[in-house]
């Protein structure tokens, strides 16, 4: 039961507390070329969080490494970026091996899931709040869900941010961001700050 | 006489009308979270302009008959190494600075500007071209990030570079990311109306 609680509240952090856009503003610009096109949004949603959640149990590991040498935090990126550019070869290998169709679908943008601040982000958040391997998991796999949250909930209005009803000025990219901007701060209100009056 | 039209147009979209952060949304997350005040902002365009250039750089050599998919990783992974001696000399010139960063210092290296510009200029533009965009980019980038700093420093606290300057009210929710989000998104729309009108002039004018 204990169990249970703890991994709600780590998902429930990662998903919606600390959402790697609306609290870091990790992946701005990955989010805003993917809202574009709401037909791949599913399969981007699932490369992103099938990539967070094996890169967490990974980062687990070479953060055990890393934090038994003095200088390894220099070396970290370098190691993180390795084991990014490893899962993201050995999944395009195995789908072009045993799930061609997939491949064929995803290979658009499966790179652009894989390397952007988001995912590179994640690795350095869950390596700095979590502990046990569970965490490291369930605190990966809710940023890879937050991200595709916060990706749905700007293509849903992308049509609109880009109509030629709003002024010429507003339209397009700085109506993206005043939109995530009042999201944003629906979710930092959602993590119970207060006002100081 | 083309040639130095097209190095114009490159200069021209680099800072006016493809500027990174005010139209292209280019590593806008290090701007909403740190570029509070022109100290911030500092630290932040050193680490990306010198992380940024010299990872193009390197990049540039990388040959064309490389399949896409391991580009992207050299690409990447060029950033990681530069990413190496570079934090050694911020921490030691900068090191408050640098710890302010946190982690978006190393986000760096899988910024879309790295990806994006390592595929779009390298295998079309002469080397020199390809340097010219590389430096404008980076000014145009660099020169936005200050200018967004200065402007959200202003309203948030009331200070510029840290002295008081006496603003009858200040905005401190502009210091939050979200703050950020819509501060960004009210300045890249006058932005473009300025882009816009000057536009207009011009024409009038001819």
């Amino acid at each position: 039961m204990e169990l249970l609680k703890n991994i709600m509240i780590t998902a429930f952090i990662a998903v919606f507390a600390e959402n790697t856009i609306f609290s870091r503003a990790l992946g701005t610009s990955t989010l805003i070329i993917v809202a574009r096109n709401r037909k791949n949004l599913a399969g981007f949603g699932f490369s992103v969080t099938y990539i967070t959640a094996v890169i967490s149990v990974l980062t687990y590991f070479a953060d055990k490494a890393l934090n038994a040498n003095e200088t390894g935090y220099i070396y970290t990126p370098l190691v993180y970026i390795a084991i990014l550019g490893a899962v993201y070869v050995i999944t395009l290998l195995c789908l072009w091996r045993f799930a061609p169709v997939i491949f064929g679908r995803m290979k658009k943008y499966i790179h652009i899931s894989a390397f952007n601040c988001a995912v590179l982000g994640s690795m350095f958040l869950i390596s700095k709040y979590c502990v046990t391997l569970a965490d490291y998991f369930i605190h990966g796999l809710g940023i890879g869900l937050g991200f595709v949250l916060a990706v749905y909930l700007t293509a849903i209005v992308y049509d609109r941010i880009y109509s030629e009803k709003a002024p010429y000025a507003f339209r397009g990219y700085p109506l993206m961001l005043i939109y995530i901007g009042i999201l944003s701060m629906a979710f930092w209100g959602l993590s119970g700050h207060t006002l100081n009056y | 006489m083309t040639g130095d039209n097209s190095c114009k147009s490159i200069i021209k979209n680099a800072l006016l009308n493809k500027n990174p952060i005010f139209v292209s949304g280019m590593v806008i997350a290090p701007v909403i979270v740190l570029a509070n005040n022109l100290n911030d902002a500092i630290t932040l365009v050193t680490a990306f302009s010198l992380l940024t250039f010299f990872t193009l750089l390197v990049s540039s050599f990388i040959p064309k008959s490389i399949v896409y998919t391991i580009r992207i990783i050299i690409y990447t992974l060029i950033g990681a190494l530069v990413y190496v001696p570079l934090a050694i000399l911020l921490r030691y010139l900068m090191p408050e600075g640098v710890e302010a960063l946190g982690i978006f210092f190393p986000l760096f290296i899988t910024s879309s500007f790295i990806i994006s510009r390592s595929e779009s200029i390298f295998f079309r533009e002469s080397k020199g071209k390809m340097l010219l965009d590389i430096v404008f980019c980076i000014i145009g980038y660099d020169a936005a990030v200050l200018l967004f700093a200065v402007i959200r420093e202003i309203l948030a606290t009331g200070t510029a570079g840290g002295n008081i300057i006496g603003m009858p009210i200040v905005f401190s929710a502009f210091e939050k990311p979200f703050g950020g989000f819509i501060l960004l998104g009210f300045i890249a729309a006058l932005f473009r109306s300025i882009l816009l009108l000057i536009k207009k002039i011009r024409n009038t004018n001819t």
